[in-house]
Order: C-alpha cells, then structure tokens, then sequence
C-alpha cells in the first residue's frame, strides 16, 4: 500500500479524529475540505479497501413559505382558540374572529382543524369551546423546531413523527428522499492509522515552476478519478426562443425577404382601417384590442391622401370596384392609438414607405398584443412572423408556392395542404397546414392576396401576397413543450439547461 | 370568430349525404365554408364548429351550411330559388320618436311551419349569433320571434317611458314595467345599457295594444314565445342601420324556408320625412354581378374556360345567366353580403376548383434578402454579450408601474398605460428594461449561482414629436448576481462590451436613486450619454426580495447604433 494523496490523507486524519465514523458533511464541516474534495477522497480509499461508504436514504423535513408564516404567527385554529378562551369559551364566530385578527382566507382552515382536533363547536353562529388545547402541540413544536433549520424525519420521535406527515397533508411542510453517506475506517484502514498515515510526494497540480524548471520529469503526476462527478458549468448562450427566431431569420432573408420595422404603439388607421377592416368590427372593441390610455390619438395628418382614399373605400368603395362597408367612416376613429394586434400594420407602412421596391420582399417579426387571459395556449403579448411579396403578375399559384417553400424550408415538412381561410384583407385567403412524421398535420400560417380595397387606396395597383406564420406553434414544436408560456419564461433554470432548439 | 353548435343528425339530414361520425372527414367536407370542428359531444349529437369567416351570417347556422356544402359537394347547382308567397296583410307603422333611438324595423310572416324541439333548437342559436355577432351584441340588429295567430294587426312600433308600459317579459310570470325589467331581468341587464341613455324606450304593440316586446330587450311571454305548436310564425328584426336590418330578416327567413316554410312580406309605414314613406319587407331578390374571365385567371393562374368558371361558381351556388367569351354574368343570392366585389366572386371560384388541385408556384424573384442594418448590430451586441458569459433572457415588454418605479426606488413618470388592461400586472410598456431583469432574477433565488443574465429588447417611452405619440428604442440590459456581485466585475463587462464594438466610452460619477451613491456611473461616447452601471440600492433588493447583491448596466443600443454607424 502505496501513500495516500494529501486529500485522503486529510479524510483519513479527520475520520480517526471522529472516532472512525462520521457522515460527509461531518468530515467537509471538520476538515475544511469541499464536499466533492472528501466524497473524491473517500471514493479512492474505498478502492484501496481503507473506507467502507455506506449510504443510508432518509427523508429531509423542511419548511414551506405557507408553514413558516404559521410558525411566527401560530396556526389559524389556535389563533381562534386564543382568542376564544380570551372571550371566556363562547361567542359568536365574528367576534372570535375579530379578536383574533384572523385574515379572512385563513377562516374556513381554522375552522375546520378546530373541529378535526375537537377543540371547539360551531353551532348557529356561535363558536363553543370543547377542550381547553396543551400550550404546543406536536405539530407546533415541529414548526418552531423547522423555523431554525430542517431536519431528518428519521430523528424525530413516533409522535412528531406523525405530526410531520399531518403537517405534510396541510402543505406546512414538505417531505424529500435523500441520501445520508457515511464513511466509516475499516479494519485495514485502522490498521494504516495506527502505522502513520504518510502523504508520498505525488504531485496533483502541474505548476508553472515545474514545467519551466523541467522538474515534471521527476515528479509523479497524479492519476485523478476522471469519472468523479465535476460542477456544473452554466454558459452564457442565446435563449432557446431567440435561438429560434434567429434561425427563422437565416431561412427568410436566405429566400431573398428583406427585414421590415414599424411602431408598436400604432393608430387604428394602420392595424384597421388600410386593411378594410371596418370601424365597428368586433376586432376593434376592448375585448379585441389593448388601447392607449393617454392620449387617445395620433397624428394622421402626414397620410391625409391615403386616409381620404380608404375613408372612401370604406363608405362606397372608391375606385377599387367594391361595394364599400355603406357607413360613415370616422378619421377620429381611424387615429385612435392602440398597440398593435397584428404584424400586418408593418406591411401596410412598408407598402406606403417611399422605399418599397417592386419586385419586393418584406418580412417582420413583430411583438403584438391582444386583451387575451394568458394559459397554455394563449400570450396577451406574442410574436408574429409575416410579410409580403409585392409584384405584378403574381397569382394564388405564386402564393401557394410561397406557403409550400416555408413549410419546407423552415417546418422541414414532408407535404402541406391548402384550406380556405379568411381575413378581413385578404381574397382569396389561404390557410396552410403541413406534415412532418411523427408530429401529424400541424397548422403553420395563414395567408393570402390583399384585397383590392386595401392595395389600390396605398397606391399599390400590383398584386400582393400576404403571410403569417405560426412561429409560437412551430417553436412548441421544435422544442417538444406544450406550454406557450415558455416563450417569455421566468425559468432560468429551464432556459440554462435547454440545449440547441 | 363565430362558432355555432349544430346538431350532427340534423345536419346530415339537410346535407342529404351519409357524413362519416368523424371529426377529420366533417372537417375535410366544413373546409369548404371555412369551417372548423372544434369539438363533437358524441352522447348529445352536437357539433360545435367554428366558422372562419366573419362576413358571412349565413353559415351561421344548420341550415346555411347545409345549403352552401350541398354545392360544393356537387348534390344541388347553381341558386336556390327563394320567393316570398305573397302579401300577408301585416303593416306596421313607425313612430317618428324612434328616429334618434332604434329607427328600423323588418317584419315578415313565416308559414305552414312544423316546428319541433330540434329546430326550435337550432332557431334559438340562430337567433342569438345573429344577435351578437352580426349584430353587435343587439346593438346595431335584434331578432324577435312571436305566435303570429295571437296577434292582431296592424301593429305599431312605437315608444314608452320607462313606466309607461308593463307586461310580463318572457319566462317570467308577473308583469314589470319597461324600467323594472332594465333592473330585474336578466336581458334587461345585459342589454340595458342599449336604451338606458333615451327619456323613452322602443315598443312593439299590436291593434289591441298587446305588447309584443321591448325591442332589443326581451319579448313578452305571452305572445312573443315560440313551441312546437307554433304554425304561423311572425319575425321581427330592428336595429339602427337599415341594410342591416333587412339582411338579417333575411338570413331568418332563408332558414325557415329551408324548414319548408312560405314567407309573406309586410308593409312597415315610416314617416321621418314628413310624409309616410312605405317599405315591403323582406327584400330577398337577388342581384347581378358581371365577373371578367380573364381577371379570374389572372389571379388564380390559371387557364379556365368560360364554361368552366360558370360551372365552378355554380358549385358555389350562384346562377350563371350569360355565358360570354370574355365575362360571365353571375346572380348573387341576398343572403351572400360578402359579395362586394369581384374577387369575392374569384374566391368561389378556387374554392369550388379546390385549392389542391392548384400547383404550387416558386419564382425567382430578382430581391436581395436582408435583415436591418441595426439587426445586425443588435446581434453582435448579443453575441458580445453571451461571449462575456451571459444567458440571454426574453420577457414582456408589457409591465405594471409598481415594477417600473416604486420597486425601483423611482418616483412614477408619464408612460404608455392600457385603457383596457386584461392580466393585472400587465397594465403598461415598459420604459426602462433593468425591472424586467430584475423581476427575473427575484424569481429564480432558488437557481444556482452565479446568476448573469441579459437581454436586448423594446422600451416605449412618450413623446409627443412622433406621429404615434410613442418611441420604442432598444436597450441592452445585463444583471450580476451572488454573493459577491459588484461594481467592479459589472464595469470590467461593459467595459470589455464597448471594446468589442469599438466604441470609446468613458464614466461620469451620477446619482440615480435604484443604484447605491457612490457606486453608479453614466456611461458617455464622445459626450454622448449611452448607459448607466452601477450596484442595485438595497431598497430595490428589498421591495424584490433578493437576497443577493445585484450589479448592472443598462445601455441604449438605439444611439450605440447610430454611433456604430458613424
């Protein structure tokens, strides 16, 4: 039997110092060596046969936010019982409760542990004592033991014991599995102890000092237990869902789209009205649209031509051939600020910017809002990737052709399907759903060519495919979640282990 | 959206096809009307579908989709025929003081109906979509349905004060005046808020001064309640926009005839001009429209005959009158309001050819593709940052002012607030981003440490100059924290972020009350303030409960960028 290294020489010196026997923590809190340093160590002399590890599983007993709330003020029902007593063992429930300064949500619990441990009655009102409660309970004196610090349930006595697992059932406490390593000296371990543990002049770090002075030659470099368990290293990298996006980038700018902006903070005119979507649609009501508190409008005045032209095709049609909606159309309405419900308010400022080029291609990856209750498949902020490609002589064909590449180049599908869709802007409109094996028919976007009454009053009198893709789906997809919250999550622990999307 | 429930044998019925009890096949056959199934409760028979398109009332119902299906499916072509059987003798005559209140009213006789639980079913829902939806929850059109052989005609829609009239309001069985049923029936509350606003409320009687109902409350119990005993039914429609008053009549009636009723018109008598001015309703004569071949085809891309597009829109359940060489002209039935323009008419027409059977198209486009030029900026920023050992984050740029300000040790400040907000902490756009971080790291106190984060993203900050009355610019936010997280480490960071943008920066002592005195600084570029750094004030570590010192910066890439670009 060869030395020991300095590590083990340590664990070895502390064990014998411990009376041959003592826990990991035991041997970190009496060394000063780091955990992993004496687990490290004690994993090698079990090797050499100097150290038997035994690991004994035991179940930790710790406190909740809830339970330490009760351990400061005491639990609902003896805080009733106090004041019960103080009111000399009978009176109506409200004064109890009054007395106590018992918070309102905490009264059907009180009542009903009261009732369960027999201490009082409530009848028509009134609350009468039953039984005079001992000053702590089992279940109290666990809390207060927990306040200072958690303990295994092993240790306590068959009473605590059982106030520990009622505590559990009232969410006070929580109960966890873990595992308590011992590391006990054996006989030949003993043995070594009694000869003189001797550390031999090993070397575990390669110093600077040595590789210049040519010393490493002479020295034995030490053999490390390369299968011991290391720390984690957390990197910094992109968010999983930015991860994504970026990609979604890539693809588009790769298929010739160039990246387009516009405000979210946006008029009504811009997400609304250039889109024919008429003043009273349902869209535009509270339920519809988050809108601005203060101020309520934005200024129009730049656009008046385009806003006299769409007010136009609003109320009889204009020149476009259409009909109109037949109402009196509001430009006040039109100015009303809101945040932007959909990415197609980019387009419709892209497709009136001074620098749209025909042939063109334009995509946004756009935060939008709606007033919706967020849950696992609703945002109230969300993302939305879409554009336009604006050219003369383009045709449903050339949309369809759009829909199938994105499905191909950023789904990766196998095949796609075209249903009829609508939007108020766009005829004919197109719905694309596509196939990947092992993930079924997913819907991936909505599409379709802008309706005269919106292209002819920008000025547009070429055809122009509009697209929006389902990134959020796609990503739940891509990552394997069913939670769309995980989009904007609060989870860094989830964010730092999510590896490539 | 609108989504309707439907009763599965019903429909198949109508539709006269035997349609598989499968959701994927009713779905294939719903696409066609943009339909959806949503769910099917197999014990009940009920399907519940939503319907896409929001223009179009008439599928809102078994019967509308059983028609426009039996097209498309190729059982029944071209138009149905539908037609009132003549005069039914009803007149109704207007009040003048509606002009202001409710001034339209529709009114046809539906009969020789066998009515059974089913159909007054379907009536019931048909009733109530058309009342939300098309129109606006009865504010702009409302139904009511009456046993037209309890009444007595002529009828008089006229006006009431509030305790003028009482009668007893359906599925009630004491009377209540016009302004206890506002208070005490469950209609009257909901729809209230319609009439509250006007001294007087509309009324619909008949000549024995019986009331038929309250217009758009509730019907009277009495006369306005629909069974299977019903034979002769009267229908009623009223609201503020004409159009709108009579399409929906229509979209009543189309369903009744389909349910082999005979439809009779009434006379309604206005008099807002002076004169008696007379209007026969319904009005469900069809309309023309002249659709040019070679516009169909320059859109679709394809090469359809004539013939062959007035056979598609046939499928679609218009009528082709003149088949000609360049155009064709189509009859449009009333009840299709979404027709207002010929690519309505193109759509059909792909529809019935089926989009499948369309090949796809990918041209080449001469367009060189490209982010923005900030984007590329921006994702250097990022990349710097993540090379510094940051994880990126991603959060809401909607946020509440506590987060903003008081958490922040900040004296609140104008911003952009909802009117409407829907989440309670979601009232506001941020304008500063270092809250966002600093709520995420007091959400993750239980992680493991070293905690670095960072993130670019949007602030909206008011500004009366921009057209919007907003300006979003894009900060770069990073946060430090353990147990020995401090200035120091958080300025080597910036510091070595400016370098890799090459950007010369120096620092300016400040105060900045979320920032510990004597341990913030302004960042500067050629005098230019582009940041603050610093290590977070213990009040702020408190009102989040951190428990960890907290070091950060927080840079406005809006102006790096414009430095960038120089």
């Amino acid at each position: 039997m060869s030395g020991l290294r300095p590590h083990e020489q340590k664990t070895m010196l502390t064990l014998k110092k411990l009376g041959g026997k003592a826990s990991v923590n035991q041997i970190t809190a009496e060394s000063g060596l780091s955990e992993a340093a004496v687990m490290r160590s004690a994993l090698a002399l079990e090797k050499e046969g100097l150290v038997r590890i035994i690991e004994k599983k035991q179940t930790a007993v710790t406190i909740t936010k809830e339970g330490k709330e009760y351990a400061e003020k005491g639990l609902p029902e003896k805080r009733l019982i106090t004041a019960l007593t103080k009111l000399k063992g009978e009176a109506s429930l409200s004064e109890v409760i009054k007395k106590a300064a018992l918070p309102k949500h905490l009264v059907p619990i009180a009542l009903g542990w009261l009732r369960k441990k027999g201490w009082a009655q409530l009848e028509k009102g009134s609350l009468k004592l039953l039984r005079t409660p001992e000053k702590q309970g089992n279940d109290e004196k666990l809390l207060e033991m927990l306040r200072k610090g958690s303990v295994t349930l092993e240790s306590l006595d068959a009473e605590t014991r059982e106030a520990a697992r009622l505590l559990k059932r009232r969410k006070l406490v929580e109960l966890n599995p873990k595992t308590l390593r011992i590391v006990e000296v054996t006989e030949k371990g003993w043995n070594l102890l009694k000869r003189g543990v001797k550390a031999v002049a090993e070397v575990s770090e390669l110093t600077p000092e040595l590789i210049v002075s040519g010393k490493w030659r002479k020295v034995k470099l030490r053999k490390y237990n390369i299968k011991a368990p290391v720390a984690k290293t957390w990197l910094g990298k992109k968010h999983p869902y930015l991860q994504f996006i970026d990609e979604v980038k890539r693809k588009l700018v790769a298929l010739g789209f160039k990246e387009m902006s516009g405000p979210l903070v946006e008029m009504s005119f811009f997400n609304f009205d250039a889109l024919f979507t008429p003043q009273d649609h349902p869209a535009r009501e509270i339920f519809g649209i988050y809108m601005v508190k203060s101020p309520k409008y934005g200024d129009l005045s730049k656009y008046r031509h385009v806003v006299a032209r769409v007010k136009k095709t609003h109320e009889n049609g204009w020149k476009t051939g259409s009909k109109g909606w037949g109402y009196k159309y509001s430009i006040r309405e039109a100015r009303r600020l809101i945040l932007r419900g959909h990415g197609t308010s980019l387009s419709v400022r892209t497709l009136l910017s001074k620098d749209l080029e025909i042939p063109g291609k334009y995509f946004s990856i756009a935060r939008c809002y709606r007033p919706e209750v967020v849950d696992k498949t609703h945002l109230t902020e969300f993302n939305q990737v879409e554009g336009i490609v604006v050219e003369k002589n383009l045709t449903l064909r050339d949309l369809l052709g759009v829909l199938e590449k994105f499905a191909i180049e950023i789904a990766d599908a196998d095949k796609v399907k075209f249903r009829p869709d609508y939007f108020p802007f766009t005829e004919p409109s197109v719905e694309l759903s596509a196939y990947k094996e092992g993930y079924g028919w997913i819907e991936f976007g909505g599409s379709g060519i802008f309706r005269p009454e919106v292209t002819l009053p920008l000025g547009i009198d070429v055809p122009v495919i509009a697209w929006g893709l389902g990134i959020d789906r796609l990503f739940m997809m891509r990552a394997g979640i069913d939670d769309i919250r995980y989009v904007f999550t609060q989870d860094l622990d989830w964010i730092r282990r999510r590896g490539r999307i | 959206m609108p989504t309707i429930e439907i009763e599965y044998e019903d429909f198949v019925q109508l539709l006269g096809l035997e349609l598989e009890r499968n959701v994927e096949k009713i779905d294939e056959v719903l696409s066609f009307v943009k339909g959806e199934v949503k769910k099917f409760d197999e014990k009940e028979g009920v399907l519940t579908i939503e319907i896409k398109d929001t223009n179009r009332p008439d599928l809102w119902n078994v019967e509308g989709l059983a028609r426009a299906l039996r097209g498309f499916l190729g059982l029944e072509k071209g138009m149905k025929p539908y037609a009132v059987a003549g005069d039914s003798g009803v007149k109704v005559y207007v009040d003048t003081r509606l002009r202001e209140i409710r001034p339209y009213i529709a009114c046809a006789v539906v009969r020789n109906l066998k009515l059974n639980d089913t159909l007054i079913r379907g009536l019931m829902r048909l009733q109530d979509k058309l009342d939300q939806t098309y129109g606006r929850n009865r504010r702009r059109t409302s139904i009511g349905l009456y046993n037209f052989d309890l009444i007595t005609p002529p009828l008089r829609y006229t006006v009431s004060k509030p305790d003028g009239t009482s009668f007893v309001p359906l599925g009630f069985e004491q009377k209540m005046s016009l302004g206890e049923i506002l208070e005490l029936h469950p209609k009257g509350v909901e729809y209230g808020d319609i009439v509250r606003g006007f001294d007087v409320y509309p009324i619909l009687l008949d000549s024995e001064n019986r009331v038929l109902s309250f217009p758009p409350i509730i019907n009277s119990n009495d006369l306005g309640k629909v069974t299977s005993q019903t034979k002769n039914v009267l229908v009623e429609v009223t609201g503020t926009v004409h159009e709108t008053v009579l399409n929906t009549l229509n979209m009543v009636l189309f369903s009744l005839i389909d349910r082999k009723g005979k439809a009779y018109s009434a006379t309604i008598e206005y008099a807002y001009s002076g004169k008696p001015v007379k209007v026969v309703t319904p009005r469900i004569e069809s309309w023309r429209m002249q659709l040019d071949i070679e516009y169909v085809n320059r859109v679709l891309g394809l090469r359809l005959t004539p013939k062959r597009v007035a056979e598609l829109l046939r499928l679609a359940r218009f009528d082709v009158e003149k088949t000609g060489r360049r155009t064709v002209l189509v009859r449009i039935p009333a009840y299709r309001i979404d027709v207002m323009h010929p690519i309505d008419l193109v759509e059909d027409v792909a529809i019935a050819y089926d989009y499948n059977n369309i090949e796809p198209l990918w041209r080449r486009l001469p367009t060189t593709g490209a982010t923005k030029p900030e984007t590329e900026v921006y994702d250097f920023a990022r990349e710097t940052m993540i090379g510094l050992g940051f994880q990126e984050v991603f959060t809401y740029t909607l946020t509440n002012k506590q987060a903003l300000f008081r958490k922040m040790n900040l004296k609140p400040e104008k911003i952009v607030e909802i009117a409407n907000p829907k989440v309670q902490t979601l009232t506001c756009l941020r304008n500063w981003l270092l809250p966002s971080l600093v709520e995420f790291l007091s959400n993750n106190q239980h992680v493991e440490y070293p905690q670095k984060i960072f993130e670019l993203g949007t602030v909206v900050i008011l500004d009366n100059t921009c057209e919007t009355r907003a300006r979003e610019e894009q900060k770069l936010a990073a946060a430090v924290t353990h147990a020995n997280a401090g200035f120091t480490e958080i300025k080597s960071a910036l510091d070595a972020f400016f370098a890799n943008l090459n950007l010369k920066w120096q620092i300016e002592e400040t105060v900045h009350p979320s920032f510990i005195d004597g341990r913030v600084g302004k960042a500067r570029i050629d005098g230019a303030e582009v940041g603050i750094v610093g290590e977070l004030h213990p009040l702020v570590l408190e009102a989040w409960s951190l428990e960890k010192p907290v070091a950060a910066f927080e840079v406005n890439m809006s102006r790096i960028y414009a430095l960038t670009k120089r």
